[in-house]
């Protein structure tokens, strides 16, 4: 009789713990995409450049802004090896735990369930009309940056892609800190006093030049999606918090190429979009070990890191050895008609849930602008960042190929919760540091 | 380490990474930086429909700061300072107009006047010489040697006629050149290097800033911040007028109302402590700040008679009737030659009907004497939050009033008798700055369906006081209350730039006064001169292009009671890191400082019953029976708008940053 009962438990243990099995291989394939083998196609080799000459060899995995770049010589592409980026194992723990509890409510933003970790796992399924969604809010709920982290500081130079001119140089620092969803950093894995219920604020301070020195951003991202983002922005020169509409949101942000919207990709809420999941594909994105790259000699810190450089036409390209990935392409296309483009292509890069290439449209369905954000990782970075599981935003690229005209961006990215305590993150603070 | 690790585990591992941030948090916090130095060089020239240059400025500013990290028990103390230094070469390069060869001899009104005719071969007659004058009474007359013609203009002359109305002369050349007028110490007495060189003053105004700060953690939201020392503190959310943003006093002689208030507000000594609770109860952020303004008392700064920018002309007012207290002074059309003809008068024509100056000695009108407070004492609280996506605050400041009142309370001499006494209804005064309780609020919000953000700002004040000739001393208080809302819009406007929206903000100021007091007098209004309600509408549009290195604007602003307005198209061109270039036009419209007239006093039988008018029932009454004129309280209707209606300008900026 008890051997009966012992068998009727174990029965149900191995079915419970086959449930759990399933889960975490989910889990393991989202988080593991190269544990066994990595992407390979024809022709393509670690060390290897893309050129002009041999383009359309590799047409198949490029995507239609590169491949064109490329065939039009405007930069070469250097191959590196196909690398895992391993994140964090409490972010891949949190995702275990939650696997299989988390599901989408009826309106688009609206999601159930979610603790910490990456809220949809499984492969996303072309029949599922609400895959881009999810892949959405895996991008939301991404790792990211971590619990907290620091771009510090962060070049950005505006350039003339026919002359190569450099306009402007902005000096910023850039702060996140994830309120809730954390996984690491203490408080896990919310902060108690929320009282807005926040999910994510984002804290730009403007150090040079000097006509928008001390001008200062801050975001406050709702963890209810269809709650609209809180943005202030203070004008140093008035000394003065204005709070932003929304259509300073989707503008210029201090005459770049790129729009508030477009920071890390796509820096909006997930409601204010309909994502189209249109399919996966091995394709050639930005990702690369800092340290062994040729750096830039111009921007040198007093700690001697230095950033990655750019060249190609105008200098619009870093110099980043790219790697043949698992990504998911996702359509995203405003639901605001007054929008000003028509959509972005995002490729979201399947392991990190990045977003390293993204193409934008303008209204009237044209290519406008091409985004490059080259990824870097943390074991190959400032010390800081060793172990840190955080796909570290190390460059980027923002290409107006209407105008003729690019900013690109220079990180020094820090995970260290030292240099985003909350109090920073409040409208106070802009008023403090400003003078 | 590796040991640790396995020893710990993963959770372990966890705590220990949050152990090690935690400890390495206050080092990172505490850590030293370079000294932040930046600045740059900067002219300004401005010419002006008429005199021509209007401003000729050159300015150097820079600006320093250095986080010692921690020190003297806080974290990032820190060191601000901002010095700035400007030279104004209008005073040299059009000293006709703005320096030591303004002004002239001037000539005085007597409308309609057949004697003035007969005797002076027109209707105006030369300053010092006027048909009343020395001999009329021991007030009467002056010492032209003392107080010559020269180097005057005629009150107003710039922006209307005399219209039959009161005016008076006003020295126009700096102090040191001609120091009639000056006499009014710390608020209206500068030399010409004073204009020239306005930062290096006994307020030592060349440090824009220097102060301290640092903050004492309480919490990882929380902090206890202090700062002390010379900056600027500013509360509210609008722009170009002022409602909560009154710490600091402006100086509206660099550009009357139209440079950013970073630039016009006059630094103070001041000490502040902010206690920032970060996000507690049911607010996303709670801030609570007290400020000691521990400076002595600095007015605003309305320019000085004879300088280019002297917001409502008051100062050349204020300017003449000092110069009336110490010289004695010319008034025109003042008196009907009707009354002197009845009094004994020997005029030619005895049936004269028009108006005759007045030459008035030392000691009779005028303003006397200016009583600045010794301040150190002006001081508030503000609570401020951010409530479900609301920011709001709540404010309390006690200070002196920043705009002069005149207190007609002071002993001066009867012009008929040479008595001495506090004469009612004597336009005889002292400046002062009587004590205001301000108690006012915040608010600004984000209304997604139309895309805009609305700031909302309301004050209401309590000891103001203002001019109202009801009063026997002229002036009386009123409590005040005070509104504004702005909207603010990124609207796109494709057809002019597709590629990013234009920024539409708009304000309505209000303002009432509760205490208003007017009257119907037998010759016309009595009372307060300003408007019990006016609202002041300000319209921005403002675009870019070229990545925001080309940006044109419009601003718009319009006096609804003064029927004022003014238009300021300017074009910002950066033209590279360094280099930007500014030039833009403010042109006035509407109506001007002639179009509007006030009770000016001349009715109001100071001297009863010499200065009785045949509307005085009771010739021994004082009081005014409402003669009016442009000068000198149509300013006050005009406001700041209309009374510089003259004032239309080409400004060129180029500026150099380092």
């Amino acid at each position: 009789m008890l051997k009966r009962k012992l068998s009727v438990a174990t029965l149900v243990a191995a079915l419970v713990a086959g449930a759990n099995f399933a889960s975490a291989d989910a889990v393991d394939d989202s988080f593991y995409p190269y544990r066994d083998t990595v992407p390979e196609f024809p022709g393509l080799s670690s060390g290897m450049t893309i050129n002009a000459g041999n383009v359309e060899q590799f047409k198949d995995i490029l995507d239609p802004a590169v491949y064109q770049q490329l065939k039009d010589g405007w930069f070469e592409m250097k191959v590196g090896d196909t690398t895992s980026f391993d994140l964090h194992p409490n972010y891949v723990e949190a995702t275990r735990k939650s696997a299989g509890q988390v599901s989408l409510g009826d309106e688009v933003g609206q999601i159930n369930g979610f603790v910490a970790g990456r809220p949809f796992p499984e492969e996303p399924l072309a029949d599922d009309p609400r895959a881009g969604e999810k892949l959405a809010f895996n991008y939301k709920y991404g790792y990211n940056w971590g619990d907290s982290a620091a771009i510090y500081p962060f070049y950005w130079k505006y350039r003339d892609l026919d002359s190569g001119k450099i306009e402007r140089t902005l000096k910023f620092n850039f702060h996140f800190l994830n309120y809730k969803h954390r996984v690491i950093q203490e408080p896990v894995p919310e902060f108690e006093d929320n009282p807005s219920d926040l999910f994510r604020g984002i804290y730009v301070q403007v150090l040079e030049p000097f006509d928008v020195k001390n001008t200062q951003l801050l975001i406050h991202r709702s963890d209810n999606d269809l709650e609209r983002d809180n943005t202030w922005l203070y004008l140093g020169f008035q000394r003065r918090v204005r709070r932003l509409s929304s259509g300073q949101i989707t503008d210029s942000f201090l005459g770049a190429d790129l729009m508030i919207e477009d920071f890390e990709g796509y820096n909006g809420r997930i409601s204010d979009m309909n994502w189209t999941y249109k399919g996966t594909q091995n394709v050639m994105l930005p990702f690369f070990n800092h340290n062994e790259l040729t750096l830039a000699t111009d921007l040198e810190e007093p700690d001697g890191y230095q950033f990655v450089d750019f060249s190609g036409k105008g200098g619009c390209f870093p110099n980043i050895t790219w790697q043949l990935r698992k990504a998911y392409v996702l359509e995203s296309d405003p639901v605001d008609d007054n929008h000003p483009i028509s959509k972005r292509v995002h490729f979201i890069d399947a392991q990190t849930f990045t977003i390293p290439r993204t193409l934008i449209y303008d209204r009237k369905g044209d290519f406008w602008k091409s985004f490059i954000i080259g990824q870097a990782h943390p074991d190959h970075h400032l010390d800081k960042n060793k172990g840190s599981g955080v796909s570290i935003d190390d460059a980027f690229s923002f290409v107006d190929v209407q105008a003729g005209h690019c900013t690109t961006g220079q990180f020094k990215g820090q995970v260290d919760p030292a240099l985003n305590a909350p109090k920073l993150f409040t409208v106070q603070n802009l008023r403090a540091t400003g003078r | 380490m590796i040991n640790i690790k396995r020893t710990l585990g993963r959770a372990g591992r966890s705590s220990l990474a949050v152990f090690v941030a935690s400890a390495a948090a206050p080092a990172a916090l505490s850590q030293q930086s370079a000294w932040d130095t930046a600045g740059f060089v900067e002219n300004a020239t401005f010419y002006r429909d008429g005199p021509g240059l209007s401003k000729v400025r050159n300015t150097a500013q820079f600006e320093f700061s250095k986080n010692f990290g921690k020190r003297f028990g806080l974290s990032n103390f820190r060191i601000n300072g901002t010095l700035r230094g400007t030279y104004d070469a209008v005073y040299d390069l059009n000293d006709d107009e703005f320096g030591k060869n303004a002004g002239g001899a001037r000539s005085f009104e007597n409308f309609a006047s057949s004697n003035a005719q007969i005797i002076y071969g027109s209707t105006s007659s030369p300053w010092g010489q006027s048909i009343l004058g020395t001999g009329a009474g021991p007030g009467f007359g002056f010492d032209l040697g003392a107080n010559p013609n020269e180097g005057l203009k005629v009150l107003g002359e710039d922006f209307h006629d005399p219209n039959a109305g009161v005016t008076l002369g006003v020295p126009v050349r700096p102090c040191d050149e001609d120091r009639r007028g000056c006499g009014l110490d710390g608020f209206t007495d500068f030399d010409t290097n004073d204009l020239r060189f306005p930062e290096f003053n006994d307020q030592l105004d060349f440090i824009r800033e220097l102060y301290v700060e640092g903050s004492i953690p309480t919490g990882d939201f929380s902090e206890l911040f202090l700062r002390v020392g010379k900056q600027q503190v500013v509360w509210g959310r609008t722009d170009l007028f002022r409602v909560l943003d009154i710490i600091n006093p402006v100086d509206y002689s660099r550009h009357n109302i139209y440079d950013e208030l970073e630039d016009i507000r006059i630094p103070q000594w001041i000490a502040s402590a902010e206690y920032r609770w970060g996000a507690v109860g049911p607010f996303d952020d709670m801030n609570l700040q007290l400020v000691w303004n521990f400076d002595e008392f600095r007015p605003n700064i309305l320019g000085q008679g004879g300088s280019p920018f002297a917001i409502l002309d008051a100062n050349s007012f204020f300017r003449a009737m000092n110069t009336c207290w110490d010289y004695g002074c010319t008034a025109s059309n003042f008196v009907p030659a009707g009354a002197l003809v009845a009094a004994g008068a020997p005029l030619p024509d005895p049936t004269d009907p028009g108006l005759v100056a007045a030459d008035f000695g030392p000691g009779v009108i005028g303003i006397r004497d200016v009583n600045l407070p010794s301040g150190h004492d002006q001081g508030g609280i503000k609570l401020e939050g951010v409530y479900k996506g609301v920011g709001f605050s709540l404010n309390y400041y006690h200070f002196y009033q920043q705009l002069p009142v005149l207190r007609g309370d002071i002993p001066s001499m009867n012009a008929f008798t040479g008595e001495v006494a506090d004469w009612d209804y004597l336009i005889a005064f002292d400046i002062d700055f009587p004590e205001v309780d301000l108690f006012g609020g915040s608010l600004d919000f984000y209304v997604d369906s139309i895309k805009s953000v609305f700031r909302v700002e309301a004050t209401y004040t309590t000891g103001e006081e203002v001019a109202n000739s009801l009063e026997p001393d002229l002036y009386s208080d009123t409590d005040m209350f005070r509104w504004v809302l702005g909207w603010d819009r990124n609207t796109w406007i494709r057809p002019l730039n597709k590629n990013k929206a234009f920024l539409l903000s708009a304000q309505v100021f209000g303002e009432h006064f509760l205490d208003h007091e007017l009257e119907k007098g037998p010759l016309g209004d009595v009372g307060m001169p300003n408007w019990e309600d006016n609202y002041i509408f300000t319209f921005l549009i403002k675009g870019w292009w070229m990545n925001d290195l080309l940006s044109p604007q419009i601003i718009t602003a319009y006096d609804y009671e003064a029927n004022a307005g003014v238009v300021a198209p300017s074009v910002d061109w950066l033209i590279n890191d360094n280099w930007r270039l500014m030039v833009g036009f403010n042109i006035k419209f509407g109506d001007g400082m002639g179009d509007q007239e006030f009770d000016d006093c001349r009715g109001c039988n100071p001297f009863p019953p010499y200065t009785a008018t045949p509307a005085h029932a009771d010739p021994f009454q004082s009081g005014s029976v409402g003669i009016s004129g442009i000068e000198p309280l149509g300013r006050f209707r005009s406001g700041p708008i209309g009374s510089a209606s003259e004032e239309d300008e080409f400004q060129v900026t180029i500026r150099y940053r380092f």
